[in-house]
């Protein structure tokens, strides 16, 4: 079985600075990570090609420093490393990333039975990009998958959808987004990482090589714009208070009694 | 499909009514509530599509919080929520009616129907929004949406293209009370539906979570560093007891083993919004922080009076968690 994996390379959240003329994301100077459900996917991934046999490509759309969130990938077991950039990537939503990959995976020869991403990533957590895939490819789709079964030409899933358990029948070729419950990604080790980084190939494309123009790809490619970048007004009082434990624990009291949780205690004649 | 163009609904703003959860999930009302401001700025109206089988009482509680129009489509073939056969019924509705704007719920099934609709119209969508505003200059819908885990927030516009759409995160906006003498109108579109065979539902139930409710807890009781080791976050459980709540936990004490994996709280774990939670011994990381904003009221324990967790907090206490927790159970026990 032949897997297509879309990862993205994100600034570890903390950490992240913003560009506030041209509002978008200083990616430099900031530590990058493989986003966390893009490692589950990619597990998931490598553990169906073990058992069922064929190849797993990993792809990512972003700028020349994503090659080392490939890398990593190449190291935790993918066969092959596709880098989507060019200039003019830059600034995509959800709508124009996913015109890229969509684009990316029907280049691939086989056409992969499955196309796995993470359920969301950790910096923008739109959850678009799969489904958008999907429905440029016109594959079907399930999200927030937490199992899966292959079957001769179909795979069964399940997933946990607003307080149900779904058990879903999806034929091949299909596209799933995976939960973190789907499995625990494996510790890379030292070696591998070496190996990913010194002797492994990274396949390029750029907008030529995929076939699009300017217009349909980065900014110029996006229907939605950030107009405005700002920071939440602080929501909560933020009262502080200090003191002994007891005295603490009588705040708290005081504070459970107010919200009707706990009964007010008797008043002592 | 035939074309039945209405005046008043042209250029109207419009709902998604997703009612699998009615009773527990109010969010369609909710915008509702918000769309009928949108609308009266934009001088249109409010619709609201309902798909499915035996809709019509949903379409009526539509209309008594506030849904100036109904788009029903009754059907037995979109009994079930169905991404792709609902992804080609409303964008052939959508691609016929013009609505300005299309907003969802972020619920589980939003999240998964809006990009693929979004793409199929080929439109913008931002996500899990928690502000909606009508630029009065350009007249734009401004979708204010979370970006770097609630750090930032975005301001997202779809300028050229239609209909603007939005996921809404649930219980922003406040629904309007229920008043059945209100009239609205009700449209079925002819439409000629496709079940998408690809996909199968084998099987859906409620889904029951094995010992933890976390979800619909009204309280939880989360621990994080600074309530270890195991012996002292122990007490959580006989706490989250006595307040009828659930215990939840960070990373690191997961981490430490000081509780499962399914009591995780955050972005990787478990998204909770109890009318009370209290946050003990936590910093206050964005990977938990994302997971417990929807708290009504936020109670936060911890020794140091920089942790980011105090400035979200409603009521924030400067100390020792494990110190204060004892006191409180001391004072709790002996009110039983």
């Amino acid at each position: 079985m032949n897997i297509a994996v879309c990862i993205k390379q994100v600034p570890d959240v903390p950490s992240i600075r913003i560009d506030k003329q041209r509002m978008t994301i200083i990616r430099e100077g900031v530590e990058s990570i493989i986003n966390p459900l893009d490692c589950v996917a990619l597990e998931a991934a490598v553990d169906l090609r073990d058992k069922e046999g064929g190849f797993v490509t990993v792809l990512s759309m972003g700028p020349p420093q994503s090659e080392e969130a490939l890398r990593e990938a190449l190291a935790a077991g993918a066969d092959q490393a596709i880098l989507l950039t060019d200039p003019n990537f830059a600034g995509a939503d959800t709508l124009a990333t996913s015109h890229v990959l969509a684009r990316a995976i029907s280049k691939l020869e086989p056409f992969p039975d499955l196309v796995l991403c993470g359920s969301q990533t950790i910096d923008s957590d739109t959850g678009h990009v799969a489904p958008q895939i999907a429905q440029e490819l016109d594959l079907p789709q399930v999200c927030g998958v937490n199992e899966v079964h292959v079957e001769k030409d179909f795979f069964v899933v399940k997933r946990v959808s607003d307080r149900f358990l779904d058990t879903i029948r999806i034929s091949m070729p299909a596209v799933l987004a995976v939960s973190s419950e789907l499995c625990v990604p494996r510790h890379i080790p030292f070696g591998h990482l070496e190996k990913a980084f010194s002797d492994c190939n990274i396949i390029r494309w750029g907008m030529n090589d995929l076939e699009l123009n300017p217009e349909e790809v980065g900014l110029k490619g996006s229907a939605t714009w950030v107009a405005r970048l700002h920071t939440p007004p602080p929501k909560r009082k933020g009262e502080i208070l200090s003191g002994s434990p007891q005295i603490l624990a009588g705040h708290l009291v005081k504070k459970l009694e107010a919200m009707g949780i706990i009964d007010e205690e008797e008043k002592k004649p | 499909m035939k074309k039945k163009r209405n005046r008043n609904s042209a250029q109207g703003v419009w709902i998604f009514g997703d009612y699998r959860n009615y009773f527990q999930d109010r969010v369609t009302l909710q915008l509702i509530s918000k769309g009928r401001d949108l609308a009266q700025t934009l001088e249109t109206e409010v619709a609201v599509l309902v798909l499915g089988e035996g809709i019509h009482q949903y379409a009526m509680e539509y209309v008594a919080h506030g849904a100036d129009v109904i788009i029903a489509v009754n059907d037995s073939r979109l009994k079930e929520y169905q991404v792709e056969t609902y992804t080609t019924v409303v964008a052939e509705i959508v691609e016929s009616y013009q609505p300005e704007i299309l907003l969802g719920g972020a619920t589980s099934f939003g999240r998964e129907l809006f990009p693929r609709l979004a793409k199929r119209l080929n439109t913008g969508l931002s996500a899990d929004c928690v502000a909606l505003e009508i630029d009065p200059d350009s007249g734009l819908l401004i979708q204010t949406t979370p970006a770097f885990g609630g750090e930032m927030l975005a301001d997202v516009v779809t300028p050229n293209h239609r209909p603007q759409m939005a996921t809404v995160h649930p219980g922003i906006f406040k629904e309007r009370p229920h008043d059945s003498s209100i009239l609205g109108r009700i449209l079925y579109p002819e439409i000629d539906i496709r079940p998408d065979e690809r996909i199968q539902l084998v099987r859906s139930r409620p889904h029951r979570t094995g010992k933890t409710n976390l979800e619909g807890a009204d309280i939880v009781v989360a621990g994080g560093r600074g309530m270890g080791p195991k012996e002292e976050f122990d007490m959580l459980y006989e706490l989250a007891e006595l307040l009828g709540g659930e215990v939840g936990a960070t990373r690191p004490a997961i981490r430490a083993g000081w509780a499962d994996e399914e009591r995780l709280l955050g972005q990787t774990g478990k998204t909770v919004k109890p009318k009370l939670l209290l946050s003990l011994g936590t910093s206050g990381a964005l990977q938990y922080t994302a997971g417990i904003q929807g708290a009504e009221t936020i109670i936060a324990v911890n020794r140091d009076p920089n942790a980011p967790i105090f400035k979200m907090a409603d009521l924030a206490l400067e100390g020792d968690a494990r110190s204060i927790i004892a006191a409180l159970l001391e004072e709790l026990r002996k009110r039983l």
